[in-house]
């Protein structure tokens, strides 16, 4: 049974690691980035690069993939999404076209292959990140086996939602953030540079994806597509949780990840996942609003 | 204002007649494939009523397109006589054979648990009748539990998301009742009395060209009516059309509705024109794509809507066909996508508009016309 | 209200100049004296393509060695490719294309049987020629398609045997992906096991492309069983192996025997965690033959990667051009229906060895190897038959070398019957 619930647990930390920066850009900006899979996927490649070519491992990939993916954030919010503040829906449609092209990019080697020339680590096939011998196997705990590489990810994830309350609850410029989420316009009046902080702000969310791309390489696959899938998981629990709250986005993935790791225990993993889907639609029908709204006006 | 709206449906009249005339320039292949495409601007029309003007971003679109292709795509099955004459004498189709547990019994009505749903479809027209009934039933029941608990915005885009991945699960896991992951295929032709539907011969491009165009007209006539506009004053302004003391739940759910019967009608045309039906039909990319087409074309704008879907699929099909391109026309419809929300966030319906409003203010009106298709063309040089 | 109305206006007219184009400017089919043109149809984007794109390059290369040898009756093969997206919307739309409007006589493509299902009605109705490469479930008995990939038979009539009399383990867990190639597998799988006096406990599936196994590993784990049989397809089996080692299993306790699990995913999950776990597959790169070894050294060189890994599917999708071109050949003109009588019964020396289409049912003869994984991410074959075996699409049903069930007639119902 501990097994089990460290299972859902491990789950639910790989929902939030996704979620946290969705949390950000959708929760905090409304922006619907669905490049954030995307940021995902590149956060693996550069571990999948920086391996091959600097022989790097999987520690030094994190702050790596970090700085790599809120770069390429902050270029993405300078050239397209900067235009499109206020207009939601917009910067789903623009914001999918950017995913495309990001994939494309990754897949055709930045054009390269056109050219003959091939980059080993990239192009449309599977790659693969070796893990370091400390996080294989398991840990004995209580009984229990636990996967070691996953109490990894339970940890960074931990660490990462804390970082991210502090940066947003208790620094100048979280304070500034939330002022804007309230109101731009207020804000920018009390002397907040509104522009600059959506940049820093995007920028934030998309590194914490590529952290969470860096954790994916080491036990799923890697391959430019790989981040579809994650972002919808992303959004259903930034949603769920109720946008704009931090602890809405930790509680719903922790419970959606319990609830598909118990389902998939009791019964098979293709009901468990109907179920996750069955009971976001429930809750917000129930509670339109997500589970924890953020109380505006 | 009057002339405006004749020159308007001058317009529409035009886009008919262009689609009208095409089977007199094209081969076999480019009609079967216009009409796919057809198929797809209808869907570009079910988009627009219910994101351009009830507001409502249905994430999910698939899942009506997909039951309307199914419910035919069984009646097809139980026509095809190469899928049921394998190894029985009472035809079931060949997946349910295979997927049969041994020692069940070979007929339609029991061979396993779910099998009897499909006694009714070997009437073709059962199939038809539930191709347009199961989507605004499904649409009704969803958008009456929705939109009566005020449900709005994102929200409502991400119930309808998670719906459509919820029933795509569950129909690639049905696989003894449904075939799962490969569909259905191996479909008979639709018939009409006597008549077969060939996908690749004239009549039925014109079954499908005749349809859009009365979709086309409908879905006009609609948005003009009384409810057509309190639609959009709902989406304009919800607490304000309620406060007027109008039921705005029951406009949502009507146009909802309208907006399903429409995806399920073309997804019951596509099964006629493609030949099989398909899970990937309910993928969630699928009913992005269809999102994005509407908003290319001008999601506030019927007809805009509709050419937008088939301009994409066209510039889309032309660009991966060109020699070079194949691997990369994904990234060059990307760019497209950045640029035009960008750049004209009202779509190519917004962007004639401006165009023709440049035209109007400086030359005489009689002549703007002629304009206008020079205009057209111009744009389509570039 | 205005501005809606006069979109419209714009916007049809504006539809109507490229609807009128299309047509005269991009379908130009001109058909260049000497030359012979063939379909490529694989998915260059979207998920698939991670496999696909090779199955392309190995059909690709055939093609231009088939040409520097002076092509076929003295014509160059020119290929026209086409991009399946992943979707079999596509593979269909790019299926009519190839045939209906670039006149085609043959087409080589699809991995995915979701794809050559959705292309199926095109090559039926329209009596064209599919040349299809990849390894799938049987049960198909068409006039219009050739198959070079395995059938179950070719695929566990020698594995399951195998695994419990030489590896002597006799409980089975069956896992695989959530349709119809593993789920058919799975039910060829109890049919041999029990025979060989095995037994199955488990026959569990997750969705396809699902990549989140805690839960499954850890069923797997306390089910009891001895023997993992895996039919998982695509990148799942990446996430599946690497869960595997990460909870603890090993392959030299509780071994994986694979069906799918091919040198491209050992090289994506990373030779270490499928060391000692079994595959069984016609084709391996390990295959020690100079011919194969030439194949890869020339593959490597074509797709300009030293490290490029072969595979089954992607092998058949080499040698069936040359099969191909051999009946062609043979052919007393240049039509589906002439190209396909010709190549009924055409042998070729494979870098697997050798393989004869079966005249009856144009599927392959194969020969069915397994090998163990080492730590280089290459198999060591460690049993393969003396010769190749005959395919048989419909063994689940009780078909056997000498009572075919689909035969140059088509399929016969009667013997069908459950």
């Amino acid at each position: 049974m501990l097994e089990v619930l460290f299972i859902g647990l491990s789950l639910g930390s790989i929902l939030l690691l996704v979620a946290l920066g969705l949390a950000i850009t959708y929760g905090a900006m409304g922006v619907i980035n669905m490049a954030h899979g995307e940021m995902v996927m590149v956060g693996a490649y550069v571990t999948v690069l920086s391996g091959l070519w600097l022989g790097t491992n999987i520690f030094v990939a994190i702050p790596l993939a970090f700085i790599v993916t809120a770069l390429l954030g902050l270029l993405i919010e300078r050239v397209v999404v900067r235009k499109l503040y206020g207009r939601l829906l917009d910067t789903l449609l623009a914001t999918w076209g950017i995913a495309i092209l990001i994939q494309q990019a990754v897949r055709l080697e930045f054009g390269l292959s056109f050219l003959g020339i091939h980059i080993q680590g990239l192009g449309p096939g599977l790659q693969n990140v070796s893990v370091p011998e400390i996080l294989q196997g398991t840990l004995r705990i209580a009984g229990a086996d636990i996967n070691r590489y996953r109490a990894f990810i339970i940890v960074v994830t931990a660490i990462l939602a804390l970082a991210t309350w502090f940066v947003i609850y208790r620094t100048v410029a979280g304070t500034q953030v939330r002022a804007i989420i309230r109101n731009p316009k207020m804000a920018a009046a009390c002397g907040i540079d509104v522009t600059r902080v959506n940049a820093l702000t995007f920028a934030f969310g998309s590194g914490l994806a590529g952290v969470a791309g860096v954790m994916m390489s080491g036990f799923k696959t890697v391959f430019p597509d790989m981040g579809t899938p994650m972002v919808v998981d992303g959004f259903l629990v930034v949603v769920m949780g109720g946008v704009g709250s931090l602890l809405g986005s930790v509680f719903s993935a922790g419970i959606l990840g319990e609830i598909n790791g118990l389902v998939a225990a009791a019964t098979n993993d293709i009901l468990a996942r109907a179920v996750v889907f069955g009971v976001v639609i429930a809750i917000i029908v129930l509670k339109p609003k997500g589970l924890f709204a953020l109380k505006g006006r | 204002m009057l002339s405006r709206r004749r020159i308007d449906w001058v317009i529409y009249a035009a886009f008919i007649v262009l689609i009208m005339v095409f089977p007199l320039i094209m081969d076999s292949f480019w009609l079967n494939r216009l009409a796919k495409y057809l198929v797809f601007g209808m869907l570009g029309i079910a988009v627009a009523l219910s994101w351009g003007y009830a507001g409502i971003l249905n994430l999910g679109q698939g899942l009506f397109f997909g039951a309307g292709a199914y419910m035919l795509a069984m009646s097809l099955k139980l026509a095809s006589t190469t899928s049921l004459q394998q190894g029985s004498d009472k035809p079931v189709p060949d997946f349910m054979l295979w997927n049969a547990e041994p020692g069940a019994k070979t007929e339609l009505c029991c061979i396993n648990k779910a099998s009897f749903l499909w006694l009714p479809f070997q009437s073709q027209w059962f199939g038809v009748a539930m191709a347009l009934v199961l989507p605004v039933l499904i649409a009704f029941v969803l958008g009456s539990i929705v939109f009566r608990k005020r449900i709005s915005g994102v929200f409502v885009s991400i119930i309808t998301l998670a719906l459509v991945l919820l029933v795509r699960l569950i129909m690639i896991d049905a696989q003894p009742v449904t075939n799962g992951f490969n569909g259905l295929t191996d479909l008979g032709w639709f018939k009409l009395g006597e008549f077969e539907f060939d996908p690749y011969v004239v009549p039925t491009y014109y079954l499908i060209a005749i349809s859009l165009s009365v979709v086309l007209v409908l879905a006009r006539l609609l948005v003009e009516t009384r409810a057509g506009v309190i639609l959009q004053a709902i989406r304009d302004d919800q607490n304000r059309a309620r406060y007027l003391g109008f039921d705005v739940p029951a406009y949502q759910t009507f146009f909802f509705a309208v907006s399903a019967l429409i995806a399920g009608f073309a997804g019951m045309l596509y099964v006629i024109v493609s030949e099989f039906a398909s899970p990937t039909f309910m993928d969630l990319s699928f009913s992005i794509t269809m999102v994005v087409w509407a908003a290319v074309g001008g999601r506030a704008s019927i007809l805009g809507a509709c050419i937008g879907a088939i301009l994409i699929n066209m510039i889309s099909a032309t660009v991966s066909e060109t020699e070079g391109f194949a691997e990369a026309w994904k990234a060059i419809i990307g760019l497209v996508f950045v640029l035009v929300v960008l750049y004209l966030p009202r779509g190519i319906a917004g962007l004639a508009h401006d165009l023709i409003d440049r035209f109007v203010a400086r030359r005489t009106p009689d002549r703007t016309r002629a304009l206008r298709v020079n205009g057209a063309s111009s744009q389509l040089a570039e | 209200m205005a501005v809606d109305r006069r979109k419209f206006l714009k916007s049809g007219a504006l539809a109507g100049g490229a609807l009128i184009t299309s047509p005269w400017v991009f379908s130009t089919g001109a058909k260049a004296a000497g030359e012979i043109k063939v379909g490529v149809l694989f998915s260059l984007t979207g998920g698939l393509s991670i496999i696909e794109k090779s199955l392309h390059d190995a059909t690709m290369m055939a093609i231009s060695e088939i040409n520097a040898g002076g092509g076929v009756k003295g014509m160059k093969i020119t290929a026209v490719a086409e991009d399946g997206a992943s979707d079999p919307k596509t593979y269909n739309e790019k299926a009519s294309k190839l045939v209906i409007q670039d006149r085609v006589p043959t087409v080589f493509g699809s991995y995915t049987s979701a794809s050559r299902k959705a292309v199926l009605p095109v090559f039926e109705k329209r009596n064209n020629l599919y040349f299809y490469p990849t390894y799938y479930e049987g049960f198909e008995c068409s006039k219009n398609v050739v198959y070079t990939g395995a059938v179950p038979n070719q695929q566990l009539s020698n594995f399951i045997p195998w695994i419990i009399k030489t590896l002597g383990k006799k409980k089975f867990f069956i896992v695989g992906s959530n349709y119809i190639y593993p789920r058919e597998m799975a039910k060829v799988s109890k049919i041999l096991i029990e025979k060989n006096g095995g037994e199955w406990i488990a026959d569990e599936y997750l969705e396809l492309g699902h990549s989140e196994w805690g839960s499954m590993v850890n069923k797997i784990k306390s089910s009891g069983c001895d023997v993992v049989l895996s039919n998982v397809v695509g990148d799942s089996v990446v996430a599946f192996y690497r869960e595997y080692k990460n909870q603890g299993l090993t392959h030299d306790k509780l071994p994986i025997c694979a069906t799918v699990t091919s040198e491209i995913e050992i090289a994506a999950m990373g030779a270490e965690y499928a060391v000692g776990s079994f595959t069984s597959f016609p084709y391996f790169q390990a295959i020690d033959t100079d011919r194969n070894k030439a194949f890869i050294e020339r593959y490597r060189a074509f797709v300009k990667d030293p490290k490029a890994v072969t595979h089954h599917a992607l092998e058949s999708s080499y040698f069936q051009v040359f099969l191909w071109k051999q009946a062609v050949e043979k052919a007393a003109e240049i039509s589906p229906t002439a190209i396909r009588e010709a190549v009924k019964g055409q042998e070729f020396d494979a870098p697997n060895g050798h393989v004869k289409i079966e005249p009856e049912n144009l599927h392959t003869y194969l020969t069915p190897r397994i090998a163990q994984w080492l730590p280089d991410g290459q198999g060591k074959i460690i049993d393969a038959y003396k010769e190749p075996v005959m395919p048989l699409p419909y063994v689940a049903y009780g078909e056997t070398p000498t009572n075919l069930f689909c035969t140059g007639k088509g399929l016969d119902a009667a013997k069908l019957k459950t």
